[in-house]
């Protein structure tokens, strides 16, 4: 095998092996629909179920996602810089954020649909709740790791202590807001979906729902398909984002 | 404005009868470190310097003999615990514009340019009426043969462009004092020896006073127009005496019989007295 498409071949090949074993299995041992369907049928869901339906659902996890995420992003590296540049906010609200962090969404979840009603700004806080955390820490270590040398530059040429964030450490910090990126993006996927678990007439979590207490899960296994395949693109997006926007790292890596 | 440079001032720029100036005065300065585990450890005792307009001083030591801390001072990266650290440079003058820093790393920005990295300085310090400073760091960049990696990144240069484009960065405000802290130990051994005669070419053009930081007895020689050496523990001054070599140095500088009798003084005051004891 070439192997430069090695790489790109090699996994697909696994990946149709995979699909082909699972077939096989389901079919072999008459594996019923409603515990673990088979991949034909998935695609029959598919079909069923038809594109313009599956494209107004995802669109409406989409709008929780994205509209999460960017909220997540505009409270949490402001509040990272902060925190990290700023011994007292950091001493005053950091026991407190990680208090936040360690409320489990999935439990607060139906507590949040009580007190602020059943529409978007339910779903947005719990994708908030989750994301917005990894992306303020992430922040605040990239802040803090600014190397000392490089300060010590700021310090010298007379920049002041505000200057010296905005022009070393922060810049210094955009791969570590962008590793808080990746992981609050997927946790933001996470988080839309519980969303829609609680309260929602439309979204992909909705169908899941929906359909397994029908018994649908072929159906289902749609929807989580699209959601994987939702929550990677968005992954690789951010990675591709930050290759544009950092053009000093070589090859575009962080 | 610092009170210490007023006072400067005031002693009318400390001027000498025979019309030299002080650039920078130690008076009498101990700077105390409180360690890790509390004690103080006394890195700088007692050091009382004077360095003249346009020298090329070194300041050249065993590690631990407060060589750095004594330039991060002048720098105002630290402050002197006992005594006064004393800069006569013009009034009102900040940033780069007034005391301009080397470092032993190159400390680009990796994601600014190469020219961004040079004007960076511009930003924050004292900039003179009238001067284009991206025509000025074209200049600079043309001196020491980058100007074709002006649009460069940081990550693709060697470790010796860096270290140029680091001193380009340091003269851009044009400023009277360059500190200098080990800038060349970090290259390997060609690189150094051309930077270091490059760096004696741009004393000699732009006649700035330089403090140069370096453990290289020969290097502290072939550079410098006087030399303090220091010993460790605590960190003070051993020695302080000029350097009798030609003003222009290059390689046959090397093989002069008074640059060995040189290198042999600094490296008597380094371990003059600790030799014979037993440590």
């Amino acid at each position: 095998m070439n192997s430069s498409l090695r790489p790109v071949l090699l996994p697909i090949l696994t990946f149709v092996f995979l699909i082909l074993a699972w077939q096989m299995i389901t079919v072999g041992f008459q594996v019923p629909e409603f515990l673990l369907p088979r991949p034909t049928s998935i695609i029959a869901a598919a079909l069923r179920l038809g594109w313009p339906l599956l494209t107004v659902h995802a669109a409406a996890t989409l709008e929780t996602i994205l509209l999460g995420f960017i909220i997540s992003a505009l409270v949490a590296v402001p509040l990272g810089v902060m925190l990290a540049a700023n011994k007292l906010a950091s001493e005053a609200l950091y026991p407190l954020l990680i208090f936040t962090h360690a409320i489990p969404v999935i439990a607060i979840a139906p507590i949040v649909v009580v007190s602020v009603g059943t529409g978007l700004n339910a779903r947005l806080i719990v994708v908030t709740l989750i994301s917005f955390f990894p992306i303020m820490v992430s922040t605040a270590t990239g802040i803090l790791n600014a190397p000392g040398d490089m300060l010590d530059l700021g310090r010298t040429v007379g920049a002041s202590k505000w200057q010296r964030i905005a022009t070393i450490a922060f810049p210094h910090a955009i791969p570590f807001i962008f590793n808080g990126f990746r992981i609050g993006i997927v946790g933001s996927v996470i988080g839309a979906v519980v969303g829609e678990f609680v309260s929602a007439n439309s979204g992909l979590g909705y169908l899941v729902v929906r359909s397994t207490s029908d018994f649908d899960v072929p159906a289902a296994m749609v929807c989580v398909i699209i959601l994987a395949i939702i929550s990677v693109t968005l992954y690789q997006l951010t990675t591709i984002v930050q290759a544009l926007i950092s053009p000093w790292a070589p090859h575009g890596r962080e | 404005m610092l009170i210490s440079d007023r006072k400067a001032a005031d002693r009318a720029q400390a001027t000498y009868p025979d019309g030299t100036r002080e650039a920078v005065r130690f008076d009498f300065v101990s700077i105390i470190f409180q360690a890790r585990d509390g004690r103080e450890v006394l890195a700088v005792d007692n050091v009382d310097l004077r360095i003249m307009q346009k020298e090329f001083v070194a300041l050249v030591g065993p590690s631990g003999c407060g060589k750095s801390t004594l330039l991060r001072s002048v720098a105002g990266l630290v402050n002197p615990s006992k005594g006064d650290v004393r800069v006569n440079a013009n009034d009102g003058l900040t940033g780069f514009a007034r005391v301009a820093v080397v470092f032993q790393a190159a400390t680009l920005l990796p994601w600014k340019t190469v020219l961004g990295n040079l004007l960076y300085p511009v930003k924050f310090g004292t900039r003179k009426p009238g001067v284009d400073y991206m025509e000025r760091a074209r200049e600079l960049l043309a001196m020491v043969g980058l100007e074709r990696f002006a649009d460069a990144y940081p990550s693709e240069l060697s470790g010796g462009m860096q270290q140029r484009v680091a001193i380009c960065r340091a003269l851009i405000l044009d400023p009277d004092i360059l500190l200098m802290d080990e800038p060349f130990s970090a290259l390997d051994a060609l690189t150094r020896e051309e930077l270091q005669f490059e760096l004696r070419r741009i004393h000699q053009t732009t006649g700035k006073t330089i403090l140069f930081v370096t453990h290289s007895m020969s290097e502290s020689v072939l550079l410098a127009d006087r030399i303090v050496v220091m010993a460790a523990h605590p960190g003070r001054i051993k020695d302080d005496f000029r350097v009798d070599l030609p003003a222009q140095r290059d390689a046959s500088t090397l093989d002069l019989p008074e640059f060995a009798t040189h290198v042999k003084r600094v490296r008597d005051g380094i371990y003059g007295e600790t030799r014979g004891v037993k440590r």
